[in-house]
């Protein structure tokens, strides 16, 4: 980086969120650069391009007001950086990483880069401890381990803010003394929203264990391109450097993607799908690869970043290229939010890619994947039962069949819904899956061992 | 004589029959009953158990709630009681230098602060801004830079120059103000560990 603090007042072009100056001798890519208007605000931006003399600087707080004369860039001489410490639990701050919660800045143990440092593959260690977030779902069918990238398909309106907030307040490690803490990355959000987060945080006694960014749908949305990568930061700074658990929720990642697509068209970049960039793929990796356990290192950063799918479409470029890069994928479906199923999770298109590493004796229970995989095949068949009783009627149905109609009536009613304020231990949630086999005869249950139908089978 | 013992033997044998039936039915009525409350027990201690579980995290919860926002609340107000306090250290340390002696080692910082802000700029036709108290310090120093020129307006701070190329293009803030303000975190880090925070 080179020696900053130099101020230039040559503003060249004001385009979108960019601004490009003039006649720019020592500037880096990435470099940290204060706006500053005439009336003496001042903004933060970073360089996006430098060469033949002109910066190309990306301003967060966006350019409104601006104006070619008057406007001063000062060139930082570094990159942007988020002090940390372990003070940082609690708090509350804006996109930038700027307190919100009328408390002075963090006295920082440590000033990061915000783009983080590349995690050196070798050293990568592969994800296997269960986090238990009391959502039986996700704890029971589609279960979360540390390290682990896992994403929440969405639609706009459906209450992924609600499950969010409920992870975040309800997420444990189980059969372990290690700390543990959320990060939590509103992007984009309502005010309302993000009012609903901080309370609900605050009133559960989880603030204390929480870090909070909250940008909201009116800041600048250039500001969503940092809120994820001041979260990432501290959360890779309390994961490693002080060996937390850290569960770092990301929502909407779709907002960020706008903004990006914002960026991208005031640089003239030739559109990719949608209008994205073409690096849209390159991009949100720099932020999901982000996650994961490290040798030797006590800690880990656990992903969960939250997604609204334009139109509930999952070939959508975001929610597309989000599935090529994370292990697994939770969906919401639009059919059960409106029945008034909360989490209105659609089972079977949810995957955890890692779930069979962290469950099982020794970290939840012995019988965990096969009464799992027992509770998909069993609702799966009831799904495929009521399509056919929409076209025969119940009365065509076999006794079996009708049984399966119940299994998937119980699944929806006693396994899926649940109370946002219900945390269920891994146990209680195995005991309900357990519950709605049992409406099935013994002989029904293939993938399960005899040794645990004898053991766990509810009879009635 | 005979009909009315005939009757009386038929009444008693329905006097009977009805008994027996009667008994039978309080019997089976308290079979049924001891059955339903037999089976009554283990769910009355399901829910009991229940009751006590839910009992149990509600209350778990509460104390969470609690403890968290009392823990909160006193971290907050620590927070605040060592930002007066570094606040206060900055002050007193800004008078100080405010205050300072312009010697000979104010005279070295000055022409050291005018080298590395025309280094940064790469050329020496600068203007120099500086404050009332250092305006002449710092135009015997300017002599030593060919083409520099110090302005007559002066500028408000504790000290130091600003340089702007004669063009007006590019600007250097090089006062004492400007360079505490970008170490700012590392002094209150530094002010913080000597109040054993952060050590």
């Amino acid at each position: 980086m080179t020696e900053g603090g130099v101020q230039y007042s040559k503003i060249a072009e004001i385009k979108g969120p960019l601004v490009i100056v003039d006649d720019v001798e020592n500037a880096a890519f990435d470099e940290l650069v204060e706006i500053e208007t005439r009336e003496g605000e001042r903004r933060l931006g970073k360089v996006l391009e430098v060469g033949n003399g002109k910066a190309i600087v990306q301003v967060f707080e966006g350019t409104t007001g601006l104006s070619i004369s008057g406007t001063n860039a000062k060139f930082v001489g570094k990159v942007m950086e988020m002090p940390v410490s372990k003070e940082v639990l609690g708090r509350v701050f804006d996109g930038l990483g700027r307190p919100k919660d009328g408390l002075p800045d963090p006295i920082a143990d440590k000033f990061i880069d915000i783009n983080g440092e590349p995690m050196n593959p070798e050293q990568r260690e592969y994800p296997k401890d269960f986090i238990q977030t009391g959502v039986s779902v996700i704890d029971g069918m589609i279960t979360l381990v540390r390290g682990q990238k896992l994403p929440i398909f969405s639609g706009s309106g459906m209450s992924h803010n609600l499950l969010a907030a409920q992870i975040a307040r309800q997420a444990s490690v189980v059969g372990t003394q290690d700390d543990f803490a959320v990060v939590f990355a509103a992007i984009g959000v309502q005010y309302s929203e993000a009012e609903y987060f901080r309370r609900s945080l605050e009133e559960s006694g989880a603030l204390k264990r929480s870090v909070l960014f909250l940008n909201l749908a009116d800041d600048p949305a250039i500001e969503r391109i940092i809120t994820p990568r001041v979260a990432l930061t501290v959360a890779e700074y309390l994961a490693f450097d002080l060996g937390m658990h850290v569960l770092v929720i990301l929502t909407d990642m779709t907002n960020y993607a706008e903004a990006l697509r914002e960026i991208s068209a005031a640089r003239e970049e030739v559109p990719g799908r949608k209008g994205y960039p073409g690096y849209l793929y390159t991009d949100l990796s720099t932020i999901y690869e982000r996650a994961g356990k490290l040798n030797g290192k006590k800690g880990s950063v656990t992903q969960v970043p939250i997604l609204s799918m334009p139109s509930d479409d999952i070939t959508h470029p975001i929610p597309d290229l989000t599935g090529y890069i994370t292990e697994g994928q939770i969906v919401l479906g639009r059919d059960l939010f409106r029945q008034g199923v909360y989490p209105p999770v659609n089972i079977l298109m949810s995957l955890s890619r890692l779930m069979k590493d962290g469950i099982g004796e020794g970290s939840t229970r012995a019988d965990h994947g096969e009464i799992s995989n027992q509770n998909y095949d069993a609702y799966s068949r009831a799904q495929e039962v009521r399509a056919l009783a929409g076209i025969v009627g119940k009365a065509g149905l076999t006794e079996i069949d009708l049984k399966y109609m119940d299994v998937g009536d119980v699944f929806e009613k006693e396994f899926l819904s649940q109370a946002t304020d219900e945390n269920r231990t891994i146990d209680e949630t195995l005991s309900i899956l357990w519950k709605v086999v049992s409406k099935l005869p013994k002989n029904e249950l293939t993938k399960v061992k005899d040794k645990f139908v004898e053991q766990y089978y509810q009879e009635k | 004589m005979e009909s009315s013992s005939a009757l009386e033997t038929t009444i008693d044998k329905i006097l009977d029959q009805t008994q027996k039936n009667i008994l039978s039915s309080i019997n089976l009525a308290l079979t049924d009953a001891q059955k339903t409350l037999d089976n009554a027990i283990p769910r009355l201690e399901q829910e009991y158990d229940k009751i006590i579980s839910d009992g149990k995290k509600e209350a778990d919860k509460i104390q969470k709630q609690i403890v968290g926002s009392s823990d909160l609340e006193a971290r907050n107000k620590h927070l605040l009681a060592l930002e007066k306090a570094v606040e206060n250290v900055f002050t007193k340390a800004l008078e100080q230098i405010a205050n300072a002696q312009r010697n000979g080692d104010y005279a070295n910082l000055i022409k050291s602060l005018l080298e590395k802000s025309t280094n940064i700029l790469g050329t020496t036709q600068v203007i120099v801004y500086t404050n009332s108290k250092d305006k002449d310090l710092v135009k015997s120093t300017l002599s030593q830079f060919s083409g520099a020129e110090l302005s007559a307006e002066t500028i408000d701070c504790l000290g130091g120059v600003i340089v702007k190329s004669k063009d007006g293009a590019m600007t250097f803030d090089n006062t004492i103000d400007a360079r505490i303000e970008r170490l700012k975190p590392l002094i209150r880090k530094e002010i913080a560990s000597k109040f054993g925070v952060g050590n």
